[in-house]
């Protein structure tokens, strides 16, 4: 698939924060679904478009991201030309504190660098598998100055939310941050393209105008003074808003129309290889309805629950509605429901946790209970 | 190419016929194993694992699967500027062009190979094994003793040693003879078919062994005892562990049952000696609402809606809801319908086992894919890329083969797919 664009993403969100899962680490690399974290989707869709060449931008918190990242292999991007780049906050060694005006200095030489014909840049915390030849195509054809892309059930997914009222002939006229009122059901995908000469025009200028802040709704906010086409993603979205959608986008993976949209579209979501063994259900096993990784030894009881890489669920313990996260440890005679626990976090021998549904309880990284 | 001190050279030409639809289009070393894995990860793990970079793959047999599977040798971390994997086919020369006609000749072809790397010592292995080793111990042991050449030995049960290549031993370990399947043995360390020698020495001998005509140029039979002859100091390494040849139908079932029965022989979970494999990206797997997994190890992409027990499943295997699989090892990507049972059986890549088949060791009836030859113990092996008729019965001990001639109202394949060859 040939594409003449180049990626961007960024990886943090300063509207978005989940609680005890984003506080070690930055949103992109937050996990999801199995064996993946939330950046996987997004820079898979790119690879799959075609796209050479993908820069991250961390606000802070990107060790993680890093270790995940590493050289790009896992994604085809460890090459010669282009390939995989991580851009880290510019931190002046004299005041030592995160330079922004630098940072926009920093990322406006990464794109002069490149040559590719347009940009693609995407926020962090939306999961779908696409790929974006036609929204290329689309917009080159349109002779709009952007175009950004929109769904059209993003508000069930809760707040923060950018709202695009658009004109007969498809282009923004008006953008609104988590509106009162609805003003209309169009909820961005934080999705965005442009040439990248005019990128490169627009940074320039936001830089001698002292502003600092760089991303997809900085550049729709201008729809005043740019051509901004709103194009419609009528596909699958999962939406990572807050913990609460995070907790339902992972439990609606237990659907299987939402698994195969997701998964099973031909274009494969990569991820970094961790080499687990392969799952082994014990003896006393019983799972249902459930998502399980590799690494994963299974004793208990395991129901409405998506757990990832190297979970052990031991002897006469309980999984309800629980999404468990890489190398927990739950001990013997353990109940837990609605509960969300965070990479290697340790649950002793007979503990007790019960979250609500719409309220689960989070349990941090590392802890032991 | 760069200065290696120890090369490897895994031996991964041979067909493995024993194995039959297996290994019809894939060689040996590239069957699906343990559901993530092929035969040949052990192997190479060990020598990752074991700070071997320099590793020669040896492949004649139908290559094309095992070649695009070791590809540069990334997921082993074999990608090295200096050293890394190279897959090493035979090849035309001027004058005259040789297919590898032994396991010492596979490696006589080349020798080119390794002077290039001009190491020191030269570790021979085979790529059908399962078991986990460090090479790095037994390079030590070879030498601090000074040996000429060090053989890996396990010691195996003395009623089974006369099944084994095995080593008679003196004071020190030091071999005395090589007996191939002795009728009355007199020891019981079996050769695992891992071997260090020096490289000096073993240049020396393949030359030799090159112009003796006669010689089967093989390692066991003609290097080894050629070298004992010539007074040359060998010595036993004794390793104690989990070791499986799975050059058989029913050894390859009972390997991945040890995964099952066994876990902390193999022990796959151990992360300070992972078994590397390449991934076949493929999201986590699922188990159904109303399903049954007990005893069974299972990898991304599968999809339970069934009944499953005591079985091996690798990647992206389905089993609709009704369907009842156990004691059986399914290759990856094959489907069983629903109301279908499967007991004891092996089936190759992408094979749909249809709607209320009933296939395994305890299903009875008389079938021309009778084959027991191949299949022992019951087991049944059903070849790659099949669509199995619905309601087809198979009984114990059949291969389906889709080349084997059968009367058309016995044909229990309705479909023969054309299927990937890696």
């Amino acid at each position: 698939m040939f594409i003449d664009a180049m990626g961007l993403i960024l990886a943090d969100n300063k509207k978005i924060t989940l609680g005890e899962l984003s506080k070690p680490r930055a949103l992109a690399a937050v996990p999801f679904g199995g064996r993946y974290r939330i950046i996987d989707y997004m820079l898979s869709d790119m690879v799959n478009s075609g796209i050479k060449s993908v820069g991250i931008l961390t606000l802070n918190k990107y060790k993680s991201l890093m270790d995940h990242l590493g050289t790009g292999a896992s994604w085809d991007l460890d090459r010669k030309n282009f390939g995989l780049h991580i851009l880290p906050p510019y931190v002046n060694s004299e005041s030592m504190g995160v330079d922004d005006a630098d940072e926009m200095a920093g990322l406006l030489d990464f794109i002069r660098s490149n040559r590719s014909a347009y940009v693609i840049i995407a926020n962090s915390n939306m999961i779908l598998n696409t790929t974006f030849n036609d929204f290329v195509d689309k917009h080159e054809q349109s002779g709009a100055d952007v175009s950004v892309m929109y769904n059209r059930d993003g508000i069930k997914y809760g707040v923060p939310n950018y709202i695009f009222e658009i004109d007969r002939k498809g282009y923004v006229k008006d953008m609104l941050f988590n509106p009162e009122k609805t003003v209309s059901n169009r909820c961005s995908l934080g999705i965005a393209v442009l040439r990248r000469e005019l990128l490169i025009d627009l940074i320039a200028d936001m830089i001698a105008r002292g502003e600092r802040n760089f991303g997809v709704h900085v550049l729709t906010k201008k729809f005043d003074t740019l051509h901004i086409r709103a194009h419609e993603y009528k596909g699958l979205v999962l939406r990572i808003n807050n913990v609460q959608s995070y907790f339902n986008a992972s439990m609606l993976l237990l659907d299987s129309q939402v698994r195969a949209d997701l998964f099973w579209t031909g274009m494969p979501i990569y991820t970094k290889v961790k080499d687990e063994a392969p799952a082994l259900y014990l003896e006393n096993s019983s799972v249902s309805n459930s998502i399980l990784s590799d690494g994963c030894r299974i004793m208990g009881t395991v129901e409405n629950s998506m757990l990832f890489r190297g979970v052990t669920v031991s002897r006469n313990s309980k999984i309800k509605n629980c999404v468990i996260m890489q190398d927990v440890h739950i001990s013997e005679n353990c109940e837990l429901e609605n509960v969300i626990l965070d990479k290697n976090a340790v649950i002793r021998p007979g503990i007790k946790l019960v979250g609500h549904k719409d309220y689960p309880v989070v349990i941090g990284k590392g802890a032991i209970v | 190419m760069a200065k290696a001190d120890v090369v490897a050279m895994i031996l991964a030409g041979g067909q493995g016929a024993r194995l039959g639809v297996l290994t019809k289009y894939i060689a040996k070393p590239a069957v699906p194993f343990g559901s993530r894995y092929r035969i040949i990860d052990f192997t190479l793990s060990n020598c990752a694992n074991s700070g071997i970079e320099t590793v020669g793959v040896l492949s004649q047999y139908q290559p094309l699967a095992l070649n695009t599977y070791v590809g540069n040798g990334h997921p082993w971390d074999l990608d090295r500027n200096n050293g890394g994997a190279y897959i090493l086919p035979p090849y035309q020369r001027s004058g005259r062009s040789d297919w590898y006609k032994g396991t010492a000749n596979a490696i006589f072809q080349n020798k080119d190979f390794i002077d290039d790397c001009d190491p020191l010592y030269v570790l021979i292995l085979s790529g059908d094994h399962i078991y986990k080793m460090n090479y790095a111990r037994m390079l030590r042991d070879h030498i601090s003793t000074k040996a000429d050449a060090t053989l890996a030995v396990l010691e195996v049960p003395w009623e089974e040693a006369s099944r084994f290549g095995i080593l008679n031993t003196g004071a020190n370990d030091i071999i005395s003879e090589f007996v191939e399947k002795p009728k009355k043995p007199e020891s019981n360390l079996a050769s695992m078919g891992v071997y260090i020698f020096t490289w000096e020495v073993l240049r020396k001998a393949l030359i030799e062994d090159e112009e003796t005509p006669g010689s089967s140029n093989d390692f066991g039979s003609n290097i080894v005892p050629m070298l004992l002859k010539q007074g040359k100091k060998l010595c036993a390494y004794r390793f104690s562990g989990y070791w499986k040849d799975v050059g058989t139908i029913s050894s390859l079932w009972e390997a991945n049952m040890d995964i099952l029965d066994r876990p902390e022989d193999i022990n796959l979970m151990d992360r300070s000696w992972r078994v590397y494999s390449r991934n076949p990206v493929k999201p986590s797997h699922y188990i159904a609402d109303g399903a049954t997994v007990i005893n069974t190890a299972m990898t991304d992409g599968c999809q339970i809606f069934g009944s499953v027990e005591h079985s091996v499943l690798s990647n992206s295997v389905t089993i609709e809801r009704g369907a009842v699989v156990k004691d059986s090892v399914l290759l990856p990507g094959v489907t069983v319908r629903a109301g279908a049972y499967l007991n004891k059986c092996i089936v190759g890549f992408d094979t749909i086992i249809g709607e209320g088949v009933r296939a395994g060791a305890d299903v009875e009836g008389e079938s021309p894919y009778l084959n027991t030859k191949i299949c022992t113990n019951g087991i049944v092996v059903i070849e790659r890329g099949l669509k199995i008729k619905d309601h087809s019965v198979i009984p114990a001990n059949c291969q389906v083969d889709c080349d084997r001639p059968v009367p058309a109202e016995k044909n229990v394949i309705e479909e023969v797919f054309r299927v990937r060859k890696t």
